[in-house]
């Protein structure tokens, strides 16, 4: 988004002169709200960020907790949406890209990406062509920079057929004493290593400040192209200069190119910069002002002493790291740039860096009362068997393997419960010990479109019960805001909405929003916002990943176990939209203290060994979660759903398919179900023993002693492996 | 002790994951090396692990196999060094006519990362010494060019003499000719295979259903080392 008329005005006044275009462009880039934040930092306030866990909270490059005492787990989401819709290869690539730099800046290793993926409907021509684009260059950068993919999330739904959300997350970890929390002092010498410049992605971040435009091909100049080896160059050279102790700070270059790296870094840390500008390595003969904003990728600042010189460039030499000397901090808070002795911008940096917040009008559109509506007038119910065949082979529920086998999700030889098989993907530290954490990305952005508030609020829970399923304590989340345009107040009320709703569910959770992102302008060229999304992505901590629990059923002759209460609540379902095409309702609510109480249930009943596997309940309900995990083991099993606690339930469909949160599945050894039972009671968890694992591929619920639906396993099989059919065509 | 060298190149991403299992699994001493220092003298054992040398510019391997590293590597196959190539590794192998055949995108243009199940045949030399002739070894591959292809003359003069890993029935990813998976020298001191051994060392992270099939390529190094072979 250009500057206003207002903001040229306000930039005139903090220099006290006409600025140089050079100086525009600076404060063009920098005041972006995708690099300032400014529609957004108000509201951001609202999140609980601090905890008992938290190292660095939100402002650095990323923040970090602390996972066990002696080791740190770093972790940031971002989104590239705009790019992606352009050049989905290139656009999906570079945000893997970017999410890892903004990791290696506090010194941690990188150990897992993941990605959270808002795409069209797999049998629309430009949303196919988008979605293999997505997923290629996802695979093609992160599998090079040998860090493993999991974990993610997928959505399919027309409102994204053109404006995707490409939403990605890092993880990396380090022993808590090497990482790198310094600041750069006066003197200190400012080095670009890693790719050179060149006149790609000028004025993204800008780009990415607005609308789509109807012809997109004409934005292809704003989007970056990514260079993995580069990247994985500049991994490997930072692991070592970090582990010697030769660097004090680091920031990426991102959104805003060096001139936001640069103004950013001296407004944090109270400095000033000399820059020379014809020193930076480059690609092709650039001007100043091109210089200053490109968003060339694979590019890190780094602050070296002096007396360190030698040894980095040592390092980067042997690494075949290209990097060059630009300048150098001052104490003086100015920013001065020259190109070939002549001086082209000179700007305070916390006047660049602090554009004013704006407190943006707000208010909810008319289509927001499709949220609030009771469903008091059901269609007739559907053969079951129709329904859960139809629900397993919904691309949003399907088995996601067409994409994650795409991924190299075990390089590193961290993965203990691997994609497809577990609630969240776990991974160990690799240290000696059997310590590890768990990760898992969520959203649904049905349910954030019909109400933004619990929507974004069970995107959180779901997140939780995901992480906690697989036997991991929940220690913090970060979380991605993708809205529609800040300047459209009914628009901004969705954004305003979700964010209140991570907020207050975080607060009753107890789990610190350590950092985010927001997306806005999520719009098409005819100014519809795509379906807002909350998107978050949480980490957990495991003591013995040898105990992580997956899904899918191991044993014929064990029980099966409801976990707490479901209510008749389809609003928002993929049973409603799947089967009868409505997409409205009072979706369910938010359950955050059953969400407690269940969770420390789960988490101790597996300590004690008396469970083989375990299952949250989310899109498609009860009976799509039972068919997964008997799917997935192979197995058959036994349900009757008269035992299954509910109130108010009235009709099957709304038991067998209603998305109630706070609910898990649980296989119980046969041997331990009393044990089960008891720790039931003592923590006030509803819980039913509702069936067994058969030994044969059959899979039954019946009710009052009636079969309801029997279908072979190998139906639902079918079903659940539908991706691939959708999106590469053939039978 | 023996030295066992793990030569990194620009873009390897394994080399970690094989020093761990070398050094914490079967308990030898190894080293990653990069590639301008490698040198053939200090060494009684190599590996080349998987990644991306290069960025896979060109094709998989191609620019790797023209290093000065390379060539050195060819010195230490001549004084009877054991070499094994794993995935990216292989391709250098292959490219640089250490192992023949080739190794082409897979069938299905895409990249794959599962769980497959291979067996032995033949196994002789340093890297299979403890597996047996038809043991099922499972392991997951990763690669986006791993479509092994060799001339039908050659998979009976070469392959059919010497040691060669098979993709089970209904376990080939990528359309490999004949099935293969890996191949050796006739005498077995070259290796190269696309599954990833190291990546099944280790019984935690094996999905249920499959065991641990990497572990026996490096506990029969470790073997050999100390009784030769």
């Amino acid at each position: 988004m250009p500057l206003s008329t207002e903001e040229v005005e306000e930039i005139r006044k903090i220099l006290g002169r006409e600025p140089t275009e050079e100086e525009l462009a600076m404060f063009e880039a920098q005041w972006s709200e995708h690099c300032s934040y400014k529609s957004s930092r108000l509201l951001l306030k609202l999140l609980p960020t601090e905890g008992r866990h938290v190292v660095v909270g939100p402002g650095r490059d990323a923040p970090a907790v602390k996972l066990f005492k002696d080791f740190a787990i770093v972790f940031k989401i971002e989104s590239h949406n705009h790019p992606s819709a352009v050049d989905p290869y290139d656009g999906a690539a570079t945000g893997i890209g970017g999410i890892v730099r903004d990791i290696l800046t506090l010194g941690a290793k990188p150990v897992a990406l993941l990605d959270m993926l808002y795409m069209g409907e797999p049998w629309d021509p430009h949303a196919n062509w988008l979605i293999r684009g997505i997923v290629k260059g996802i695979s093609d950068y992160g599998n090079r920079i040998g860090v493993p993919t999991l974990a993610g999330d997928t959505w399919f739904d027309t409102a994204f057929n053109t404006q995707p959300l490409v939403n990605v997350a890092c993880v990396g970890v380090a022993p808590l004493s090497i990482l790198v929390l310094g600041s750069p002092k006066p003197g200190d010498l400012i080095i670009i290593m890693g790719n050179a410049t060149g006149r790609d992605g000028l004025l993204g971040s800008s780009f990415a400040s607005k609308p789509l435009a109807e012809d997109t091909d004409k934005e292809i100049g704003a989007v970056q192209v990514g260079d993995p080896l580069t990247e994985k160059l500049l991994i490997d050279s930072l692991q070592i200069l970090v582990s010697r102790g030769l660097v004090k700070y680091v920031k990426d270059l991102g959104g805003g190119g060096l001139t936001t790296a640069i103004s950013e870094t001296c407004a944090d840390h109270g400095l000033g910069a000399v820059i020379e500008l014809e020193k930076l390595h480059t690609r092709q003969k650039l001007t100043p002002l091109e210089l200053l904003v490109s968003e060339s990728q694979e590019r890190m600042l780094i602050a070296v002493e002096p007396s360190k010189l030698r040894e980095v460039e040592e390092v980067l030499r042997s690494h075949d790291v290209t990097y060059s000397i630009i300048g150098h901090f001052t104490g003086d808070g100015v920013i001065r740039v020259f190109y070939n002795k002549a001086r082209v911008a000179e700007v305070s940096a916390k006047e660049l860096a602090r554009p004013r917040a704006v407190r943006r009008a707000s208010y909810p559109p008319t289509e927001a009362l499709k949220g609030l509506k009771p469903l008091y007038s059901l269609p007739p119910e559907p053969s079951y068997e129709e329904a859960l065949v139809k629900l397993l082979s919904s691309p949003n529920i399907a088995s996601k393997r067409w994409i994650y086998e795409q991924y190299d999700h075990e390089v590193g030889v961290r993965t203990v419960v691997k994609p497809g098989l577990g609630d969240a993907a776990v991974l160990r530290l690799l240290d000696g010990s059997s310590r590890g954490f768990a990760v898992k990305g969520d959203a649904n952005p049905r349910y954030t479109s019909i109400d933004p508030f619990n929507g974004a609020a069970n995107s959180v829970a779901e997140c939780f019960r995901n992480l906690v399923a697989v036997g991991a304590k929940p220690i913090a989340i970060v979380d991605e805001l993708n809205a529609g345009n800040p300047e459209k107040p009914e628009h901004f009320w969705y954004f305003e909405m979700m964010l209140k709703g991570v907020a207050w569910i975080t607060e009753e959770l107890r789990l610190p929003v350590v950092g985010g992102k927001v997306s806005f302008y999520n719009e098409d060229y005819r100014g519809r916002q795509v379906k807002p999304t909350t998107t978050i992505v949480g980490v957990g901590r495991v003591d013995d990943v040898s105990k992580a629990m997956t899904m899918e059923l191991k044993e014929s002759g064990s029980l099966i176990a409801v976990i707490g209460v479901t209510y008749p609540e389809l609003g928002g379902s993929e049973y409603l939209f799947k089967l009868f095409g409505v997409e409205e309702g009072e979706i369910p609510r938010p359950r955050p203290a059953s969400e407690l109480r269940n969770a420390t249930f789960i988490l101790k009943a597996i300590r004690l060994g008396l469970l083989n596997a375990v299952h949250d309940i989310s899109v498609g309900g009860l009976a799509v979660a039972l068919a997964e995990m008997a799917v997935l083991g192979n197995l058959g099993v036994e349900v009757s759903i008269d035992s299954v606690y509910a109130r108010g339930v009235q009709r099957v469909d709304e038991l067998l398919f209603s998305e109630t949160q706070a609910r898990y599945v649980v296989e119980v050894k046969s041997d331990r179900v009393e044990e089960l039972k008891k720790l039931a009671q003592k923590l006030g968890v509803r819980m039913s023993v509702v069936g067994r694992v058969l030994d044969k591929p059959i899979f039954t619920l019946s009710k009052s002693s009636k079969t309801i639906l029997s279908v072979d396993l190998d139906l639902l099989k079918d079903a659940y492996n539908s991706l691939e059919r959708a999106i590469e065509g053939g039978a | 002790m023996p030295r066992i060298a793990i030569v990194k190149f620009p873009g390897t991403n394994c080399d970690e994951d094989v020093r761990h299992v070398l050094v914490n699994v079967v308990g030898l001493y190894a080293e990653i090396v990069w590639y301008k220092e490698f040198t053939v003298n200090q060494w009684d054992a190599v590996v080349l692990p998987g990644g991306f040398s290069y960025g896979d510019w060109l094709r998989a391997g191609a620019i790797a196999a023209r290093t000065r590293a390379v060539e050195e590597l060819v010195e230490a196959r001549d004084m009877g060094v054991p070499i094994l190539g794993i995935c990216n590794g292989f391709q250098i192998l292959v490219e640089a006519g250490l192992l023949p055949g080739a190794l082409l995108y897979n069938d299905t243009g895409r990249f794959v990362c599962r769980w497959v199940r291979t067996h032995i045949e033949r196994p002789r030399g340093p890297w299979l010494a403890l597996a047996k002739d038809g043991q099922v070894l499972d392991m997951p591959v990763a690669h986006a060019e791993g479509r092994y292809y060799i001339d039908e003359e050659s998979y009976k003069s070469l392959l059919l003499k010497s040691p060669m890993l098979r993709y089970l029935q209904g376990f080939n990813p990528n359309g490999s000719l004949y099935d293969v998976a890996g191949v050796g020298s006739e005498d077995g001191i070259v290796f190269g295979l696309m599954p990833h051994p190291e990546r099944a060392s280790e019984a935690h992270l094996v999905p249920r259903g499959f065991s641990p099939g990497g572990r026996v390529i490096f506990e029969s190094l470790s073997y050999s080392l100390k009784r030769g072979w």
